[in-house]
């Protein structure tokens, strides 16, 4: 076993909790399939036997049941406190005893096409310490329930710096930590003096890491995070002690002396296998660089690398803007028909075939659901409408409705006649009362306190 | 004669209004134009410059100046402005001797000439004011040595302009100039240490964001805003030489005009990046793969450039070619890169190994070895001498067992027998020798050192100063023969000197100007790394704030002096504020200690409690506008006071003052009375602030700032 495939479930959600205080993150529906199914497939499919998937106890029942039907992984689950404020490198830490090899860390919110090699195939080349995949940013186009007008445009952009095969990192960034300056050592420059900053990227939360990464987050208990700070920590290390390795040759014994930081980052490349490949780096003419005389990677042993890609589809369904455009794409990702063979659906009705309905639905007469998702056990009735929205499980939607760029949660019940446009429905909501609602119409009354958001 | 350049070139176009219409429109037709500044305005060469212009320098036995001219003329130029300052005449009699002044020639050539030019500006600003150019030019040093074309980049770079044309009601952005730039990874060997340069441009549009030396530097530092605009890439190059050759639109004239404190094309980039967003001017810059293009900027730069010529990496400029069609430079190419002049006699056993050429009826005798090496036209050179990186220019005699590495020895120069010279500087004319071997980097000139001390400083600028007037002088100091050898003429140039300006101080390094050892640098980042993990925030520059007080100080004598009114006052600590990026908070803190300090910087530091708190109160009266100003918020005051009570804890004695002070603030509404209570009650940090908090007096002050709250509230209840 090569890598072995950790996948992040444990995440609140945090930033679409209109969706996920009723439904755990991982299990929010894409397509009519959990949020997870989708990394775990792509685990699957590149060929991944075993999974561990750290999730919240909340959580786990459901997960079990997935990766049991769904896929044909072996899963070892690890629970996590969900209060405890655990961050991706604290779940990292909590698993150690587990983990045996490199590993392959996914977020559970990754939808993606990636060819998932060529990450790999870059920490195997360059026998890295890090690699990671990112994507060119997606403009949103649907309009999102609950944000009015356009996006704002001042998010904090992260700053990606390559090297002229687009491949090496060299320098990584978010505008929020950058005060006035960008700051950037002239060594680094000197051994890659052509550097490509991009700002547009996503990150796709997907790493390859080395084992001894995780012994080196056992030690260092003050990183949390792999994106907020174990990644820039190892990318600025790379260029930090340059000297300091030979001084780690020379005396072995050292590591046992110092525990700081420093030594250990160096200590986890020094591996058994080490001095093979330095013997194959010194007899080859190959080198990872032009310009200087130097040998390959300047004689630094921590190394990382981020493939990038051009095109193809990468979402990480965070936001509600992320999940609605994961919705409308995630049929693309699979070969199953769009509408199940339990579904019944009336001859008389139009189904777009953009469209997928799940299993035990039921479509009415002179109902129409064009690019939209309906989930499982939805019942649609006469002369409804549902355009470019999101239906979860158990819905029922009556006579006459008109649903629109929406997202209706579980077990909600649209009344008869509703109009509904860009609005979120919550969980077990009943939308009664049936003016025409149009766009500019306050908030229907409801008999709980509101859950609709209308971007009037 | 500049007038004389100034007529239209087509006499075609049509009289008066016209005219200027069908200009215009034959904008493209425009002969091209270049701006060749023949003067470095440095000292680079010094004293070699004293006797010769730079540009007249023989660079592989060709004035340097007939390359920048042949580069000029192999990439389209037509009309070349040659601006002389320094040695002018001599530049006027090569010019006018040689092809570029022949009536076939593709290039007109035209001197402008005057002692008054100082720097690039100056010349600059000449050409705007004689209405020079008309179109898009090329602005070269005449030390330049290129093959590039720039067909290319003239293409692009009148595209950018064209361009933001079409959008020119949104934005008004205008491409000033294209630097062009040579690829070379640092280490290279032409990689000047003087332009070791970072560039930060948009991967797109190839618009330059930033652009700055980093001799000397660390960290390089880009400012954030330049990461604002559209584009989502960006590049930061550190892989590129400057060439030093640019295509300038017109304005790039009218702008030196505008801006008389540009002084030279460092000033002109900076201050074009900095007021990007106000004027619209933007640089682009235009990179060559393959071709080559470097200025021979120093002594190390001449060395790479007479090297790489020599093995034909400025090819088709290459010794045999001859480019300069004069008589008696030919010479033959074989192989392993040796070039021989006419008439050129070998002795027996002499070996040539590589890279050499030699001038026309240089005679060299028996069992001589010589490998990587310049020598010029008519010299002798005896037996067993040995020359490596030795670059001899034309009659210079070398005596038998010499041995001479990386030198330059210029005209006329006479080494005696068995001298050894390594990296050495021989001036015209100078003997050494006999049985001597020179310290390392050591330059001899006939110039006596001193002789220059004495001459006034106004021909500092320039490529030397004048020294007719001071032969007679030389002649009287004796040449000591423990520094230049028994028969030897000229005086040793000491290696480093102190006074002399920063930028001096390269000359001197000379050939010890060595690439940086790589390995020491990054030995000391170590240490710097250490704590990289965690402790990421810089510590601001702690320097600014205290310049800033020492400004602010400044601005409030002068005030005093001057009485200037407080806005006008505000006016400048504003100013100065934004000068050393200092936050308003600092400014308050700033501002309240520079005037509590005021009466001390007065009166001398021994002032009384009594006299101290009168000065000081009539200074809060005369300067409350002021505070006004800066002390609005509640935490402006909370800052104020704090600065206050940090002065006063450094001040034990005047304790009685700060009452009166702070009544003063009190009363002239600049600190309130909740406040003042709130900082009372809380800002205890020490024990001395505790200490300062049972003043009787301040007590009393407290005591009655409570009353009447009390008081007021009361009235406020009734």
């Amino acid at each position: 076993m090569e890598l072995q495939a950790v996948v992040m479930a444990a995440g609140g959600g945090s930033r679409m909790m209109d969706l996920t205080y009723s439904i755990p993150k991982p299990l929010l529906p894409i397509g009519n399939k959990p949020l997870i199914w989708y990394p775990l497939s792509l685990l699957e499919r590149v060929g991944f036997e075993e999974v561990i998937v750290i999730t919240t106890k909340e959580a786990q029942k459901e997960v079990q049941k997935l990766l049991l039907t769904e896929t044909k992984l072996k899963p070892d689950i690890v629970c996590v406190q969900e209060d405890a404020d655990m961050g991706t490198a604290d779940a990292l830490r909590h698993i150690q005893q587990k983990i045996k090899t490199d590993v392959l860390v996914v977020s559970c919110d990754l939808i993606t096409d990636a060819a998932l090699h060529e990450v790999v195939d870059l920490f195997r080349v360059h026998n890295a310490t890090l690699s990671m995949l990112m994507s060119k940013a997606h403009e949103f186009t649907e309009t999102v329930p609950g944000q009015k007008g356009k996006k704002k445009a001042g998010e904090q952009r992260d700053f990606v710096g390559v090297d002229d095969s687009g491949k090496r990192l060299l320098f990584m960034a978010n505008e929020a930590d950058l005060d006035e300056d960008l700051v950037i050592r002239k060594s680094i420059m000197r051994r890659h003096p052509r550097m490509h900053i991009k700002t547009g990227l996503v990150d796709a939360h997907l790493y390859c890491l080395k084992r001894s990464v995780i012994d080196f987050l056992a030690e260092n208990k003050s990183i949390s995070s792999i994106r907020g700070e174990l990644v820039p920590c190892l990318v600025r290390k790379q260029f930090s002690k340059f000297s300091s390795l030979q001084k780690n040759k020379e005396e072995p014994n050292q590591n046992m002396k110092k525990k700081d930081a420093n030594t250990n980052s160096e200590n986890h490349i020094a591996s058994a296998d080490d001095d093979l490949l330095e013997l194959a780096l010194n007899r080859s003419c190959w080198n990872d660089h032009r310009g200087d005389m130097c040998g390959a990677y300047h004689g630094g042993k921590l190394r990382c690398y981020v493939h990038i890609m051009e095109e193809g589809m990468c979402y990480r369904v965070n936001t509600l803007a992320a999940y609605i455009e994961a919705n409308r794409l995630a049929s693309k990702l699979f070969e199953e028909p769009a509408i199940h063979p339990s579904a019944v659906i009336s001859e008389r009705s139009v189904v777009g075939s953009d469209s997928i309905i799940g299993t035990y639905c039921q479509i009415a007469e002179k109902a129409s659901v064009k690019r939209s998702t309906i989930g499982a056990s939805t019942t649609i009735k006469e002369k409804a409408k549902i355009t470019n929205s999101i239906i979860m499980n158990g819905v029922t939607i009556e006579e006459g409705c008109n649903i629109q760029g929406s997202v209706i949660c579980s077990h909600a019940t649209i009344c008869r006649g509703a109009d509904i446009k860009y609005c979120l429905v919550g969980n077990s909501q009943r939308v009664e009362l049936a003016p025409r609602t149009t766009e500019e119409i306050v908030p229907l009354p409801f008999t709980d306190p509101a859950l609709i958001y209308a971007s009037f | 004669m500049a007038g004389r350049v100034g007529k239209p070139s087509r006499s075609s176009g049509g009289p008066g209004g016209s005219g200027r219409k069908g200009g215009e429109q034959e904008e493209e037709e425009q002969p091209l134009q270049a701006v060749l500044v023949a003067d470095s305005f440095n000292r680079r060469f010094f004293p070699i410059s004293k006797d010769q212009p730079r540009a007249l320098l023989p660079l592989a036995n060709v004035a340097m100046i007939d390359y920048t001219l042949e580069f000029l003329t192999s990439t389209g130029v037509q009309e070349t402005f040659v601006f002389c300052c320094w040695m002018s005449n001599k530049i006027k009699e090569h010019l006018l001797k040689s092809k570029w002044c022949r009536p076939t020639s593709p290039n007109v050539v035209r001197i402008i000439t005057s002692d008054l030019y100082r720097s690039l500006g100056d010349v600059l600003r000449d050409v705007d004011a004689k209405a020079l150019v008309r179109s898009d030019f090329i602005l070269v040093y005449g030390d330049v040595v290129s093959n590039i074309d720039v067909t290319q980049a003239l293409q692009e770079h009148r595209s950018y302009p064209a361009l933001s044309r079409q959008r020119r009601k949104a934005e008004k952005n205008i491409s000033v100039m294209t630097m062009i730039f040579k690829q070379s990874s640092p280490g290279h060997k032409s990689r000047c240490e003087e332009d070791d340069i970072i560039v930060a441009m948009d991967s797109k549009t190839k618009r330059v964001l930033h652009y700055q030396r980093t001799q000397g530097l660390k960290k390089l530092q880009f400012p954030m805003n330049i990461f604002h605009s559209v584009s989502d890439e960006f590049e930061i190059r550190y892989d590129l030489l400057d060439c030093h050759i640019s295509i300038c639109s017109p304005q790039v004239a009218e702008l030196f005009t505008d801006n008389f404190d540009y002084q030279t094309r460092n000033d002109f980039v900076r201050g074009i990046l900095v007021n990007e967003e106000i004027l619209g001017n933007q640089i682009h810059l235009y990179v060559t793969m393959d071709g080559y293009g470097a200025r021979v900027s120093n002594l190390l730069m001449y060395d790479a450039v007479s090297s790489d010529m020599v093995r034909r990496w400025i090819y088709p400029l290459t010794p045999e070619a001859n480019f300069t069609d004069r008589k008696g430079q030919e010479c033959t190419h074989s192989r392993h890169n040796v070039y021989r002049g006419a008439g050129v006699s070998l002795g027996h056993g002499s070996h040539m190994a590589e890279n050499v050429l030699i001038g026309r009826d240089t005679s060299i005798g028996a069992n001589c070895h010589i490998s990587n090496s310049v020598i010029g036209s008519n010299c002798t050179i005896g037996d067993n001498v040995v020359l490596d990186r030795a670059y001899v220019w034309n009659g210079v005699h070398i005596a038998s067992g010499a041995v001479i590495r990386q030198s330059v020895l210029c005209d006329g120069v006479k080494v005696k027998e068995r001298v050894t010279l390594n990296r050495q500087w021989l001036c015209l004319q100078v003997v050494v020798g006999p049985d001597i071997s020179l310290p390392e980097g050591t330059v001899v000139s006939m110039h006596h050192p001193d002789e220059e001390d004495e001459e006034d400083e106004d021909e500092f600028l320039s490529d030397g100063a004048d020294n007719s007037s001071n032969q007679a002088k030389t002649k009287l100091k004796a040449f000591s023969a423990a520094e230049v050898g028994a028969e030897g003429k000229g005086y040793i140039w000491r290696p480093v000197k102190q006074d002399d300006t920063e930028d001096d101080e390269l000359v001197q390094c000379l050939w010890g100007l060595v690439l940086n050892d790589q390995n020491s640098e990054s030995e000391s980042e170590v240490s710097e790394d250490s704590n990289d993990l965690d402790s990421r925030g810089m510590s601001p520059e702690l320097d600014d704030v205290k310049v800033f007080q020492t400004e602010v100080l400044g601005t409030l004598q002068r005030g005093m002096e001057e009485n200037i009114s407080c806005d006008n006052l505000v006016l400048e600590i504003n100013s100065l504020k934004y000068a050393y990026n200092i936050t308003l908070k600092e400014v308050m803190q700033v501002l309240m200690r520079v005037v509590l300090e005021f009466p001390f910087q007065q009166q001398g530091p021994q002032l009384a409690a009594v006299q101290y708190c009168a000065l000081l109160l009539r200074l809060l009266k005369k300067w409350a506008p002021v505070f006004r100003n800066y002390v609005k918020r509640a935490p402006d005051q909370m800052d104020c006071l704090e600065s206050l009570e940090e002065f006063f804890l450094e001040h034990e004695t005047h304790w009685g003052a700060m009452v009166k002070v702070l009544m003063e603030l009190y009363q002239l509404d600049i600190l309130e009375e909740e406040l003042i209570m709130r900082w009372f009650s809380d800002g205890v940090t020490s024990a001395k602030s505790r200490q300062l908090r049972k003043n009787p007096g301040l007590l009393k002050f407290i005591q009655w700032l409570e009353e009447a709250e009390d008081e007021s509230s009361e009235e406020d209840g009734q």
